[in-house]
């Protein structure tokens, strides 16, 4: 019999077999990279709004507290969305001419709100609370990162499932005493697992047995 | 020709006419039959794609399931396929590991079966998703969702079952189909020079050479490559059984966790396994009858083999009559009211027509089997083989339907009647294996060439055929691979290779067309070889996976319901089983392929004249070239043996 196949051939097939593994392996590892990756989910990047409301002057430089916007962050599951009344009550005053304030001048003399566009979402078919978070001391950067540092906001951390199990597993971790849930420059201590085993017994938190049940978050 | 009942080869039948048999069925003319029954298969084909589209726009409730019936056609198809598909694997490797001589010549046709309708079930455990496209999320990967498959659900149970059947049942079919497809790859060589008599193979000759050149991954029908490929086909056939029990045993246990009257029979792990064999049997029988007819191949596949086919039917469908006098029996007098009232669903209920048809296309029409002329009747064994088909899917819908139909919570007593897209889907995946089958069946060799020529009477082997006209130029200082010397007997060459053995001359290599015991004993290739490192490959598989749903619903993820123990291992059986038997299997290819140095497409034995007769009628001893390697004293050795070879040639690298 002559040869069917030349003396290269058995090189080109272990190459080929080579390629599809390592397609089948790096396509795996590609697509399990991009479906955690910070592109995936839009970290970084600030989307349009109506008006480039800055938290870097507002809270940075000016120092107003969370509070005074997101009025129902500490009673209700949501922070709150400011209308435009509150805008208003400082800059009726100042900056009363800007351009850039236009649409909030608008929306005032028509009644319309302001359609600012969602920066943090969170899926349906998740419950999320609030009040029940910045309570128990859980600060506001632990999830939104330091907006006080934004010029424009834009979404700080991925919100996938295993972002939120990392703390309801480890609470301790991330948990604060009451005055340091608006500090966004806090960060935690060298014995920050022995403060927060105690605040975590303190406010009732039951890790194991609640925080990591799938009804705590999927009701 | 007059043949004998048990005689399961005819007596006119040589080792060439064997593998014209096979050659025929791949390279003869295509029938308008083959062409009609393509058509009608990719029509059905046509209606699968349409019918799932249109349940990934709309969901399950296209195929009329509900509450109460949340199980219907997907799961009565799925079980029903699963069935076929172990019930095949089941024919093919039990009477392997027992040596049955009958066989090889439905071996082939059997795990075909086997592998393809592994393929149509596998496509409902996806479709049946209420979101298909995330039919990923049964399996154990990385997520960013931190969490772990419910490792206790059947689901996940079924997703390495099947996933584990499909790597076993494909393994014991391509280990088998290596010899034969190098068969065929020999035999377009023979075409594309002209050896053979209608001439060369036409314009793609040499791609289809290549083509079965590439899928014999470099056969090439040497004494090491037969018995590691034995001791692989054992080894993964005995896994195969395993992986099998613990697929139909654990379906049934999936059944018994579920609070329905009528599915917590003890006997029911037992029932799923003897109702997979009576549909696997009844279909390959189907498949055998129907190729045997289409590709004349009543000299090999004989009344013999409907006979043994025939009385397997008659003893399965006597083992189900049993199982079902068993269970109603238990059932009558069980005194729970619940489930006599589920018994007497079954047998005068709105769906009582799946009950009447088990019996009367189940397990009446086997009895006709107790009759010799009913067994070695092809049309009458057909007939039979389908309506046991047909049967065995009405125990299914039987089993599924009518017990989930029954509620007995007045607010889900709703009525449930078969969807059209339910019975469009089910066809469709009948196209699918048909299709499948069809190609399988014309591209792939039919037969097992080696077991069936293992049974041709002494003296088959040497047709005379004439010596390969084929000539190498080898000029005079090319570098030399051995010295090969053709025979025609494969006592001729044992006996040759033994007396050589003593001279030391060289590197001594058998090739002969069926594997050789006195071959591998003489090359000093016994020994345990592949079948440890299988083991140790299931033993190791099996303990991952256990310590994996362990580590994950016990530690990582404790999720303490039902009262079960933190460490249920109990719930994690049936995948432990399944996925032993896939890394056993794994193993012991990539043992064989190694081993065998596999695939190796272009090799100096490739380079002896006429070596494609190794596959066919001839037997090559090859001295191969050590240091000091002197062909001529070779040469001389072989001359002065009493067994004179066909022809001795000198082999370039």
């Amino acid at each position: 019999m002559r040869q069917l196949f030349a003396p290269g051939a058995d090189a080109i097939l272990r190459l080929v077999l080579l390629v599809a593994a390592v397609l089948v392996v790096g396509g795996l590892v590609v697509a399990g990279g991009i479906s955690r990756s910070n592109w995936a989910y839009g970290v970084g990047v600030a989307p349009t709004q109506p008006v480039p409301f800055s938290h870097k002057h507002h809270v940075g430089e000016l120092g107003i507290d969370c509070r005074y916007c997101h009025t129902s962050v500490e009673k209700a599951s949501t922070a709150g969305i400011p209308p435009t009344w509150t805008c208003m009550t400082c800059h009726s005053q100042i900056w009363t001419g800007s351009p850039m304030l236009a649409p909030v001048r608008d929306s005032l003399a028509d009644d319309k709100p302001l359609h600012w566009t969602r920066v943090n979402r969170l899926p349906d078919y998740v419950y999320f609370n609030h009040s029940v978070h910045v309570t128990k001391g859980i600060g506001c950067s632990s999830c939104h990162g330091a907006i006080n540092t934004m010029q424009l906001t834009y979404r700080a951390h991925a919100f996938t499932m295993a972002f939120c199990l990392n703390c309801h597993r480890n609470p301790q971790r991330f948990i604060r005493t009451p005055d340091q849930v608006w500090n966004m420059e806090w960060q935690p201590g060298a014995d920050q697992e022995r403060i927060g085993r105690a605040l975590v017994a303190q406010a009732h938190i039951r890790p194991g047995a609640q925080l990591s049940d799938c009804s705590t978050c999927h009701r | 020709m007059t043949v004998h009942p048990t005689t399961l080869i005819r007596s006119d039948q040589t080792f060439e006419s064997v593998g014209r048999s096979i050659e025929q069925a791949a390279f003869g003319k295509v029938q308008p039959a083959w062409w009609l029954a393509v058509a009608a298969s990719v029509g059905l084909i046509g209606l699968l794609v349409v019918s799932v589209g249109w349940l990934f726009v709309e969901g399950v409730g296209v195929w009329g399931n509900n509450i109460p019936v949340t199980w219907a056609l997907d799961i009565v198809g799925y079980d029903w396929w699963i069935g076929v598909a172990t019930g095949s694997l089941v024919l093919s490797v039990l009477p392997l590991l027992l040596d049955r001589s009958w066989r090889g010549a439905i071996a082939r046709v059997s795990e075909t079966v086997a592998v393809l309708a592994a393929v149509a079930a596998g496509i409902y455990p996806i479709i049946h998703l209420g979101r298909p496209w995330f039919f990923y999320w049964n399996l154990p990967y990385p997520n960013t969702m931190v969490l772990w498959p419910q490792f206790r659900s059947p689901l996940y149970w079924d997703a390495i079952d099947i996933l584990g059947f499909l790597v076993v049942s494909l393994s014991v079919w391509y280990l088998g189909l290596l010899p034969d497809l190098a068969g065929l790859r020999d035999r377009a060589v023979d075409r594309l020079h002209g050896d053979d008599r209608e001439g060369s193979g036409g314009r793609f000759a040499r791609r289809i050479a290549q083509f079965y050149g590439v899928a014999a991954l470099g056969w090439r029908s040497s004494a090491p490559h037969w018995h590691r490929r034995g001791q692989a086909l054992r080894i993964i056939g005995l896994l195969g059984i395993v992986v099998v029990v613990s697929l139909q045993t654990g379906a049934a246990v999936m059944f018994a966790g579920a609070p329905e009257p009528g599915w917590h029979d003890t006997l029911q792990p037992v029932e799923f396994v003897v109702v997979a064999l009576f549909s696997g049997v009844a279909a390959s029988t189907l498949v055998v009858v129907v190729v045997r007819a289409a590709f004349s191949l009543g000299g090999v596949i004989t009344e013999a083999h409907l006979d043994r086919l025939g009385r397997l039917l008659l003893g399965i469908g006597l083992l189900d009559a049993y199982c079902v006098a068993t269970e109603m029996f238990a059932t009558g007098t069980s005194g729970n009211s619940y489930a006599v009232a589920s018994m007497a669903q079954r047998l005068h209920g709105p769906h009582a027509w799946a009950f009447w048809t088990m019996v009367l296309a189940g397990l009446l029409p086997v009895q006709l089997l107790w009759l010799k002329g009913a067994r070695q009747s092809p049309p009458l064994l057909l007939l039979i083989a389908l309506a046991v088909c047909v049967g065995t899917w009405a125990d299914h819908f039987m089993v599924i339907v009518v017990t989930l139909q029954h509620d007995f919570l007045p607010s889900s007593d709703q009525a449930y009647s078969i969807g059209l897209w339910a019975v469009a889907t089910f066809l469709g995946s009948c196209g699918l294996f048909l299709f499948l089958l069809l190609l399988a069946m014309r591209l792939l060799p039919v037969l097992a060439a080696a077991p069936v020529r293992a049974l041709t009477h002494p003296g088959a082997e040497s047709t005379r055929t004439p010596v390969s006209s084929d000539r190498i130029d080898l000029p005079k200082d090319a570098p030399l691979w051995g010295v090969a010397a053709e025979y025609d007997e494969a006592d001729q060459m044992i006996r040759a290779a033994s007396s050589l053995r003593q001279h030391r001359l060289g590197r001594i290599d058998l090739y002969s067309p069926v594997p050789l015991p006195e071959a591998a004993a003489l090359l000093s290739l016994s020994g345990p070889g592949i079948r440890p490192l299988a083991v140790a490959g299931a033993v190791l598989g099996g303990a991952a996976m256990m310590a994996m749903c362990l580590l994950a619903t016990g530690y990582d993820y404790v999720f303490l319901i039902g009262g079960r123990p933190r460490f249920s291992w109990q719930a994690f059986v049936v995948p432990t089983v399944s996925f032993a038997a896939l890394s056993g299997t794994v193993v012991g290819i990539a043992a064989m392929l190694f081993g065998n140095r596999m695939p190796r497409l272009n090799h100096p034995a490739f380079n002896i004249p006429g070596i494609g007769g190794a596959t066919r009628d001839r037997y090559f001893l090859v001295v191969e070239a050590r240091e000091e390697f002197d062909p001529g004293a070779v040469e001389a050795a072989i001359a002065a043996l009493p067994d004179r070879p066909l022809v001795v040639h000198r082999v370039r690298r």
